[in-house]
């Protein structure tokens, strides 16, 4: 009797472990996320106001519902490591996989990087609370890097269980301020009324602001990536991702509440840590403390998710040889893809040493984009190629076309966010998608098995 | 030298050494295993057929 | 059947360039640009009059809340007044429009090319 993980000639096939449950995917996705509500969504406030950010919180909200429904049900029913990367090889072709698999790697490798930025710039401002001022950041930026992928390099399940803890005291660290914060007795903590201006930019500004709002969601697509190691996709790939998608609609709603209540816009607009700085405001030691340690455990987390994500996609990459086959390998004790782990280190580092959060930041956020857009364009004809019915699908989401629609339409209002601004991060940005994507097709391609590129048990697409 | 800058050395220290650790265990891997082993994982779709 | 493509096996030196050259793209493309901001950034020169927070005219409420964050007037003041130019320059719109698009375009396009020799040799052709 042969099963899946033999090969014809008998010999053994090394695979990843399947052990997660629903719990790891809530853990995975809003581990990666949450620390976008102790850092980088304050962005916002810089470029529309306080309200052109609770309004950027909420539109973009709507942006990652659609992201989410459609995302469950793509991923659930193509259950692989590489997620959107596999779900575009089988959609559209092998070069926008290409892409949509340095999207991931990019996005989750530049958030990783704002991470570690963050944990050295509060390892500054514990020092100066202290006594200890200009705390040189750089040894905790490496280390925060270095001991997580070392974590990584060792084992998924552990890394996850980790995660699920730390996200969880982290997210409880906001409803602990928020109560802190006395919200019911307006004025006494919290003083709206004096610090909360008119729109500084008028409506475009609101509009502008859509491009860090991205920040309060980004990474929750990233549960798809364990796919591959969870034990039954079909029910915790939605059952995660929702559940993750709504914690984190309060937790941005509340954060949002709290730190523009306490701090005025320009500075809310640039600070690094605006949940800590918030609690230093407040006057309460224990208050500080925990927003000191939870914005750690949510930076930690996040990276921690990232280097887990990140990795899958550059080891899928080089498995299906898009690059050097050498990625392609797992850990025959470990069951990580430790090369991949390795090989992308010094790019989370040195752009984490540059300690330009809100750039870093944005190239992070384009990567997503990018991946979002192609996520709208891929779901039509994914409905079309497969008409519900002739595969098997973990999940079917209601209401297709809108969600896909009204996706794609909230990407295109984020570009234009984006350009407002940030305009040449946004050139750079695809200048090196597109040099990536010629280079692939002269030089890449040819090194790439055709039929293998389609793993799933599927019929052959309608249309093709 | 005061406990911040020691703490910043042990940082530094520590990331040295599970950096190195990481990359002499990937060589060692390589020489111990084959490779057409290490490489021989397969994208997945039996978890689906068995719901 | 289509004919199956039997890939060549890449060389070790190959892989090695080609692990090279993305990591060159990355730094250049991504780095490079934050380099250039970096420094222009530092070069940004404060010649205005020294600002007071009587000249800020802030109200009593906001003014108590940069001082507890430990901001004197002439920090604050760099915060007040650093604002983003929004005027959109219609060349720069259409270009970097045309950039995203014409992307995409080239993007679908040479994928749906390359997806079908994928099911040809995989299903066969029809």
């Amino acid at each position: 009797m042969s099963n899946a993980s033999t090969s014809a000639a008998g010999s053994e096939r090394i695979s990843m472990l399947k052990v997660l449950n629903p719990f790891h995917i809530w853990a995975l996705g809003v581990g990666i996320v949450l620390v976008g509500e102790f850092m980088g969504w304050n962005f916002s406030v810089a470029k529309g106001g306080a309200y052109g950010s609770l309004i950027a919180c909420w539109v973009i909200g709507l942006l990652y519902t659609c992201v989410a429904m459609i995302d469950s049900e793509v991923t659930s029913t193509v259950a692989a490591a590489g997620g959107q990367y596999t779900q575009a090889k089988h959609i559209i072709g092998p070069l926008m996989a290409f892409n949509v698999g340095l999207y991931l790697v990019m996005a989750y490798t530049m958030l990783e990087a704002a991470d570690a930025l963050v944990v050295g710039d509060l390892m500054k401002s514990g020092a100066a609370a202290l006594g200890y001022m200009d705390l040189e950041t750089k040894p905790f930026v490496v280390f925060t890097i270095a001991f997580l992928a070392w974590l990584n390099y060792r084992g998924v399940f552990m890394t996850l269980t980790v995660n699920f803890v730390i996200t969880l005291i982290a997210f409880l660290a906001i409803l602990v301020l928020f109560i802190g914060v006395d919200p019911t007795h307006s004025g006494t903590i919290l003083k709206h009324k004096e610090l909360l201006t008119d729109l500084p930019y008028g409506w475009i500004g609101v509009i502008a602001s859509f491009q860090f709002g991205m920040w309060y969601y980004l990474g929750i697509e990233g549960t798809c990536q364990a796919a591959e190691e969870v034990r039954s996709a079909g029910r915790s790939i939605p059952l995660g991702t929702m559940g993750g998608m709504m914690t984190l609609l309060v937790a941005a709603t509340l954060t949002w509440f709290i730190c523009t209540g306490l701090m005025p816009w320009q500075y809310l607009g640039q600070a690094i840590t605006p949940l800590y700085d918030a609690a230093t405001l407040v006057g309460n030691t224990n208050l500080q403390i925990l927003l000191f340690v939870a914005t750690i455990f949510s930076a930690v987390a996040s990276a921690n998710g990232c280097i887990n994500d990140a990795s899958r996609a550059w080891f899928s990459l080089g498995r299906d040889r898009y690059m050097p086959s050498f990625f392609g390998a797992i850990h025959p004790k470990y069951r990580t893809p430790y090369r991949a782990i390795i090989f992308l280190i010094p790019i989370a580092v040195s752009f984490a040493f540059t300690g330009l959060l809100d750039q870093v930041i944005t190239f992070s956020i384009l990567s997503g984009l990018l991946g979002y857009t192609f996520m709208s364009i891929n779901m039509v004809k994914f409905r079309k190629m497969w008409p519900l019915g002739s595969i098997k699908r973990g999940y079917v989401h209601p209401l297709h076309p809108f969600p896909a629609i009204t996706l794609f339409a909230l990407c295109v209002s984020v570009y234009f966010a984006t350009f407002l601004g940030y305009g040449s991060t946004l050139l750079s940005i695809m200048g090196f998608y597109i040099v990536a994507s010629i280079w692939f097709t002269i030089r890449r391609y040819k090194f790439v098995k055709r039929g293998d590129q389609f793993t799933m048990p599927w019929p052959r697409p309608e249309g093709y | 030298m005061n406990f911040w800058q020691l703490l910043s050395y042990a940082a530094w220290g520590l990331s040295a050494l599970m950096l190195l650790w990481m990359l002499a265990d990937a060589m060692s891997v390589a020489k111990q295993y084959d490779e057409e082993y290490l490489m021989s994982s397969r994208e997945g779709a039996d978890e689906l057929t068995g719901q | 059947m289509a004919k199956e493509y039997i890939p060549e096996k890449q060389s070790g030196i190959g892989q090695i360039i080609d692990s090279i050259f993305i990591l060159v793209l990355v730094y250049v493309s991504l780095y490079i640009p934050l380099l250039m901001k970096a420094d222009a950034a530092a070069e940004a020169a404060a010649d205005a009059p020294k600002p007071t927070w009587e000249s800020l005219q802030l109200s009593p409420v906001v003014q108590e809340q940069w001082v507890k964050l430990g901001y004197d007037a002439e920090k604050a003041a760099a915060l007040i007044n650093s604002k983003f130019d929004y005027t959109i320059d219609p060349m720069m719109l259409l270009l970097t429009a045309g950039i995203i698009i014409a992307y995409f375009v080239f993007m679908l396009k040479a994928s749906d090319k390359e997806y079908r020799e994928v099911i040809s040799e995989k299903f066969g052709d029809k």
